[in-house]
Order: structure tokens, then sequence, then C-alpha cells
């Protein structure tokens, strides 16, 4: 019974999780906040104590979940996850071994307590890298990168081949347009880095060939983090007189939390609520009952004294190699982050590169994408502008709105269009005017400042023929441009544009800036 | 079929079609009907219905049954009063006449450059066009056809099917600067029904857009100059490059209608290097130097 409640309760989170990230789209007028569940992490609060020793109360969903924990342990993992939910869904699909063949990968269980522990050293010194595991991160970077282009991609590509067949035009279409409308307005999305993190979940939907959870029994640190805190948890497995220790419980167990010699016990670090023993407990002997106890028993964190040695030394290694990187001048320059962003160091330490910013920008200009590596690892998945792919809508500022942690500060659409982000730069070697002394000027038309920020010279040139022409030769004003990039978009030449947008002249946010004139709306 | 004869049959039948068409208007006309009409001082749904009662109404160029497309400029992410994209109100009110006409169907699209959902719903055309029973649609990429083109620089280029399988289409510009073309009116908004890289028409543009549209000219030009953008366009975002003539031109001629509309900037047919050319390569039905224009000042 329990157990079926479970159940429902996990599919609920999932859909929940599934509605609000496409409720991160354009319009987002409804005012219901889409990254509420990606601030349910119980990862951000430790690493906020950590980093900037307080507790905010915009993370208030975590906090319930770490104030229960200690309680009711790893329940979050259990009923909440969206990546436990659909981990279980893969173990279905492959068809995960039992802990009779799985249990023997128990020696891992080490590894998330280690990474876990990594992840805090490495914090201690302002160095974040714990988010490229936050389970919530990776389901909501699967589901941007990987999941929900891959669906337009089936639904639309179906309808479409359908529509295509004579007669059945209009049937399709009676399909797509709904869909269209209500379900997945964007087109079809394309986002660098889909090789990696399609790698990542694959990676870890494919583990559970191993064994069931594997990702978390082993790896994630966010249910380390939570067995840790739940080690003597008050709400117990208790294993009454009739168990014949027929083992079922133990074999089936989804964390192997049952010692394999003790069907009694249960480790409260590895267990996850999820109520299977008491479900497979054969029906005529039903032995297994849950209750409170103000006196918990205690199971240890399964770490040994030489493995935090170990990583704490890996650790400070890892800090080390990560200070003797390349400082990358060259790459840094076409990094253009979103209008809101932290200064670069604290965006890339509060960033968890779940991608809710490079979803919603897709709803509208569609110029972020995930980051790759360049010169340091962490730059990996940070929201860039890549602009000869989208541009910034200048009426937009809705990444901003959907980071859930922040890195990416909400700005009024006024502070938005008054915040650079970057500046343009002509490469006349390409530029179709000054390359070919030919007529374009498609960036001046698209440039969407009040006044523009590309203005042009007209020049008269002779042609081939003789004759004389007039061409006009275009020219950016900085202090009018905001970077927005649309003219690299809009650029007519095939592969590299003539014009190019660089984080020059870039405004981060709470830096410094001269005040802004007076902003006309041109949104209403 | 012999080149004689093929000039012979061709010519019969064009003094045949002359005598017809002149016969057929004299019967419903008691007076010429104009080949430009000017209408100022109104409000868009006035102006559009004093200009169309010049025509006999919209009977004249709307059949029974008929699918029509109405395309006016929403490209841009701009509320109405920035007069960056088409006025909405008289959008409704074109898309009322084709049905009081007895149109079938009402289609309106264009291919934006902002993000397109955004664009139907700031400059208010999605709103005011579906409320008058038009189906307003977002363009799908699925749905360019490559057309023939033959002209002198372009041979084939990508135009939006519904437009090409329409009866009848009405192709309603606002009149807006544009560094470019200097001003873009009907001839440049058709552009919104082309496929393809766009940016391409941009050097050799008056030879390139002429090339096209002459293959795929509207039933009737619209030209909404009730708000006018006179700087910074053809975004604009600046209320003070806004102008209110009140003003709409109509004909069945985009040229002639682009010709007029001209005045409106206080510019001659030289400074608008694209409708000259247009002029020159004999893309107007009419004698643009001897236009029928009739003004009419509504009150």
């Amino acid at each position: 019974m329990t157990a079926k409640i479970r159940r429902a309760v996990q599919v609920l989170f999932l859909l929940l999780f599934i509605g609000l990230f496409i409720a991160a789209r354009y319009p987002y007028t409804s005012g219901f906040p889409a990254d509420v569940l990606l601030r349910m992490s119980p990862l951000i609060p430790l690493f906020e104590l950590l980093s900037d020793h307080r507790l905010s109360l915009i993370f208030l969903p975590a906090l319930i979940i770490l104030a229960l924990t200690p309680f009711l342990g790893r329940f979050f993992c259990g009923w909440l996850c969206p990546l436990g939910t659909s981990i279980d869904v893969a173990s279905k699909v492959v068809r995960s071994p039992s802990n009779r063949v799985g249990g023997k990968w128990e020696k891992l269980r080490f590894l998330k307590f280690a990474l876990l522990l990594g992840c805090v050293i490495l914090a201690l010194v302002d160095i974040h890298v714990w988010g490229y595991l936050d389970p919530l991160s990776i389901f909501n970077r699967a589901m941007t990168v990987v999941l929900y282009p891959f669906g337009t991609l089936l639904v639309d590509g179906a309808l479409q081949g359908v529509a295509r067949i004579p007669g059945m035009e209009g049937a399709a279409y009676a399909l797509l347009d709904p869909f269209k409308t209500y379900i997945m307005p964007e087109p079809q999305a394309h986002h660098q880095e889909l090789f990696w993190i399609l790698l990542l979940i694959l990676g870890i939907f494919g583990a559970e060939k191993l064994s069931r959870r594997f990702w978390c029994r082993n790896i994630c640190p966010a249910g380390a983090w939570l067995g840790f805190l739940g080690q003597f948890r008050m709400f117990e497995r208790i294993v009454g007189e009739a168990c014949p220790v027929c083992n079922k419980c133990q074999v089936e167990c989804k964390m192997n939390a049952i010692p394999g010699g003790n069907v009694h016990q249960t480790s409260k670090v590895e267990c996850i609520d999820c109520f299977n023993c008491g479900a497979v407990c054969p029906p005529k002997i039903k032995a297994i009952t849950y209750r409170w106890r103000w006196k918990p028993y205690h199971t240890p964190v399964d770490i040994s004294r030489r493995q935090v040695v170990r990583t704490s030394l890996a650790s400070v290694a890892a800090i080390g190699l990560l200070n003797i990187g390349f400082p990358g001048r060259e790459s840094r320059n076409r990094q253009v982050r979103p209008p809101g962003a932290l200064p670069e160091a604290a965006f890339a330490d509060k960033c968890i590169r779940c991608l809710e910013c490079v979803r919603i920008c897709r709803s509208n200009g569609g110029c972020l994408q995930p980051d790759a590596i360049h010169s340091s690892l962490e730059e990996l998945w940070l929201p860039v502008a890549v602009m000869r792919e989208g541009y910034c809508e200048y009426n937009c500022n809705l990444c901003g709105q959907v980071c859930p942690t922040d890195a990416i500060m909400p700005l009024s659409l006024e502070e938005k269009q008054h915040t650079p982000i970057g500046l343009a730069h002509f490469d006349k070697n390409l530029c179709i005017p000054f390359a070919r002394n030919s007529d374009c000027i498609v960036c001046e038309e698209h440039c969407p400042t009040p006044d523009k920020a590309i203005k042009f010279d007209v020049k008269e040139v002779v042609t081939r023929g003789g004759e004389k022409k007039m061409v006009q030769y275009p020219y950016v004003i900085k202090e009018l441009c905001i970077g927005c990039g649309i003219c690299e978009t809009r650029c007519p030449l095939p592969g590299a544009a003539g014009i190019y947008v660089t984080t020059a002249n870039e405004h981060r946010y709470g830096t410094p800036v001269a005040a802004p004139g007076p902003a006309p709306n041109p949104y209403g | 079929m012999h080149r004689r004869q093929f000039l012979a049959r061709t010519g019969a039948g064009l003094v045949g079609a002359t005598l017809t068409s002149t016969a057929f208007d004299s019967l419903f006309a008691a007076s010429a009907v104009p080949q430009v009409v000017w209408v100022e001082n109104g409000e868009p749904a006035a102006l559009l219905t004093a200009a169309l009662k010049e025509f006999g109404g919209m009977r004249h160029f709307i059949s029974r049954g008929d699918v029509v497309v109405v395309k006016p400029n929403m490209g841009w992410d701009r509320a109405p009063q920035y007069a960056a994209n088409t006025n909405p109100d008289l959008v409704a009110a074109i898309v009322s006449e084709c049905f009081a006409a007895g149109a079938k169907t009402v289609k309106v699209f264009d291919r934006t450059c902002n993000n397109p959902l955004r664009c139907y719903t700031s400059s208010g055309i999605e709103a005011s066009a579906t409320g008058a029973g038009a189906d307003v649609s977002q363009i799908r990429d699925s749905r360019f056809v490559k057309k023939g083109i033959n002209g002198d620089v372009v041979k084939e280029w990508e135009i939006y099917r519904d437009y090409l399988e329409a009866d009848k289409v009405i192709n309603v510009p606002i009149a807006k600067h544009h560094s470019l073309s200097r001003i873009t009116l009907g001839l440049k908004n058709l552009m919104g029904v082309m496929g393809g890289n766009r940016g391409d028409l941009h050097n050799d543009f008056a030879r390139k857009l002429v090339d096209i549209d002459r293959t795929i000219l509207p039933t009737l030009t619209i030209i909404d100059a009730y708000r006018i953008l006179t700087a910074n366009g053809p975004v604009g975002g600046n209320l003070a490059h806004v102008k209110q003539p009140r003003t709409l031109i109509m004909s069945p001629c985009t040229v002639s209608a682009d010709r007029t509309a001209i005045e409106l900037f206080g510019l001659k047919l030289d400074d608008v290097p694209l409708v000259a050319h247009a002029v020159k390569s004999g893309v107007a039905k009419f004698d643009t130097n001897a236009l029928q224009l009739k003004k009419v000042r509504l009150a």
C-alpha cells in the first residue's frame, strides 16, 4: 500500500518537473516560478552555507527536505527526485539484476561520500563543481539538451511526415496544431554539447544494468549528503519475530540497504523509504513494519578513514591543477554570458549547470547554449551566448527569472535593455560591403536599440565596369551597442559572420556602471 | 505553334481582354475606377471603408468562396504605436471586409525577423485578426516551395505555399523608414512570404527583389500610413520617430501604390531605388507617370 502511494508520488513529481520545464518558456506570465522545484536540490543550501555562510529563503523547498531528513532519511531519493524516478523507469527497461548479482558493487558505495567530500573541500576554496553531479540539475540538463529536443523531433517529424501523405494533411495538422500551440511552440532546438550530456545520462541509465539505482547507491553526492544527515533517522524498519529469513526483502531492496547476513538491520544511510521490503514480504508472514523510535540506532557512513585521507589529498591536488590552467584570454573573450549574470568567478560558482536559462532562451531569441571546455574545466556547461545561431531578444528578460540559484539575477526589462552583455565588432575581411564593395546592411536593419548602435557611411565606389555607385559601410557605436548579437545571427554570410560579439564592454550584475538614461518601453 | 500565329493570337487575346475589361468596368462603375486611392484623416477602419468605396467595395477584388491571404508586416517584436508593424485594427477591418465580400477563408501570416510568437502577439495582429475570424498561423518551414523565378539575377526562390495557392492576396505593408531601401512599402513587404536566406537578397537588392516580386504580385495593395516610422527603421523603438499622417493608400498595383506613398516621406522616385527599378522594369500595371490618383480627405 505504502509502496503504491510512493509510486504515485514519484510519478506526480516527475510530471510536475516536466510540467514546470515546459512552463519555462515565453511568454512566462503565469507568475508561478518555473524553477521552484530546482530549488529543492538538497545540495544547494549546504554549498551556500559553505561559500556565503548563510541560508537563503529562496531555497525553502530544499530547506524543508533537509529539515525532514534526520527524521525520515533519504525519502527525497525514493519519493521526489525526478532523476531517481527516471532511473527506476530505466531499471525496468534494461531489467536490472537483483542484489544477488548487483550486490557486488557494494564496495563502490564510498564513492558518493568521496565525491561529496571532494566537492566540499573544493567549495571551501570557492571552486564549485558539485552542480555537475546535482541530480535535479542533471535531470533538467538532460531535458533541455536531449529529451525535449528529441521529443520535438519525433512528434514534429512524425506528424509532418504523415502530412505529406496525400489526403492526410488535414488530419495531421489537426493533431500538430494544438501540439504546436500548447506543448512545443518552439522550433526544433539544436544544442552543442549534446554528445557529452547524452553520454552522461545514458551512463546513469545504462548503469542500471549493473544494479538497481546504481547512480543513487554509489555516485550521487545529494544522496550522500542526505544519507549523512539521516544516519540517526527515527523512522525505522522493524522486522518482527515471524520473519523466516527468506531474504526476499534483502534481494529486492532498491538500494541494497539491507545487509546480506542480517535482514533485521537496515542501513539508514542507504534506505530511501521506498517501502518495497514491506511489499515483497510474503502475505502470510508480513513481518515488516515501520515506526518511529525516540532512541534510534545508528548506521555509520560507508567511507573508511583511508578513503577520506585519499579523497582529501586528491581534492587538494585538484585545487592545484585547477589553478594552473591556461588563462585563455581569447576564448574568454567570446564567452558572452546572459544579461544579469554575476561577475565570471561568482557566476561559475553559483551556476549549477541546470540549463533552465538555455531552455527558456530557446523559446525566444535562442542564443544560449551549454558552453564547452575552452581553457578551464569550470566553463563546462555554463550558459554561453552563441550568437551566430541565435540572439538575445531585445524585449526578453526571462533567463534571469528562471535561474534557481540567482547566478543570473532577474533584471527588469528596462535594466536589461541597458545592460550590455558584449560588444559587436566588424570583421572587415568578411563583411560584404568592406570585402566586396557591395550593399548589405542587414545588421543595421535588425539592430533593435531605439538609436541604432550600427550606423553607416555612404561612400562612392567605382565598379569593375567603370560605373560609379554608392555603398553603405557599417560601423558600431560602442556606447549604444548592448551586444544582443542579432547582427551576428542575421549576417547573410554562409559560415563565419562579418560581425561578431565579444565580451568587451560587458556589464556584470553588481559591478559599478554609469547611470542609464530614461528608457522608452518599446514593448507596450 | 508558329511564331506569327502566336503573335496574332496573343494580340487578339490582348485586344479582347482590354475590350472586355473596359466594358466590364463601365458596366459597374458610373465614373472611371481610379488606379490609386489616397484617403487621409481618419481611423484605420474608416480609411479602409472610404478607399474601398472608390473601387466599388471589396467585391471588386474578392469573389464568393475565395481563399484570401492578407499579408501584413508583423516582422518585429514591437507594440503598434512604434509603427514597426501594420496597424492591427486595419488588418482586422480588411479581414472583415473580405468575409463580407464572401471569402471562404482569410489567412494571415508573416515570416518574422524577431521571435515569431512574440511578433504575432506584440503587433496585436494575431488577436485582432483572429477576432475578425481570420486563420492566423505561424510560418512552417516545411511549407515553403521552390518557385521558378527566371529573373535577371534570381532564377529560383522559396515562396510560402499558402501564399501561392491563395485565390486572392491582399498586401498590407506599413510605410516606414529602412536604411537599405530608404523606405519600405508594398514591394518590400512581400519578402515576408519568401523563404531561404533573405539576407542574400540584400546585395543587388532592387534587382533581386523585383525579380521575385513580379512573379508573386498581389491582388490588392493597401499601404498603412496611419502611423509611419521616419527614422531608425525598420525596427524603430523611439516614439519620436513616429508620425501620424492617418492615411491609407490603396491600389491593385503594388508599384503604383508604392510610387504614390513615397510622397508621405517627401521623397522623389529616384530616392527609392527599389521602387524606381520596379517602375523601370515594367512591373507596374499602370503608367506610373500619369496615375489616375483619387485623393479623399475625411471630415
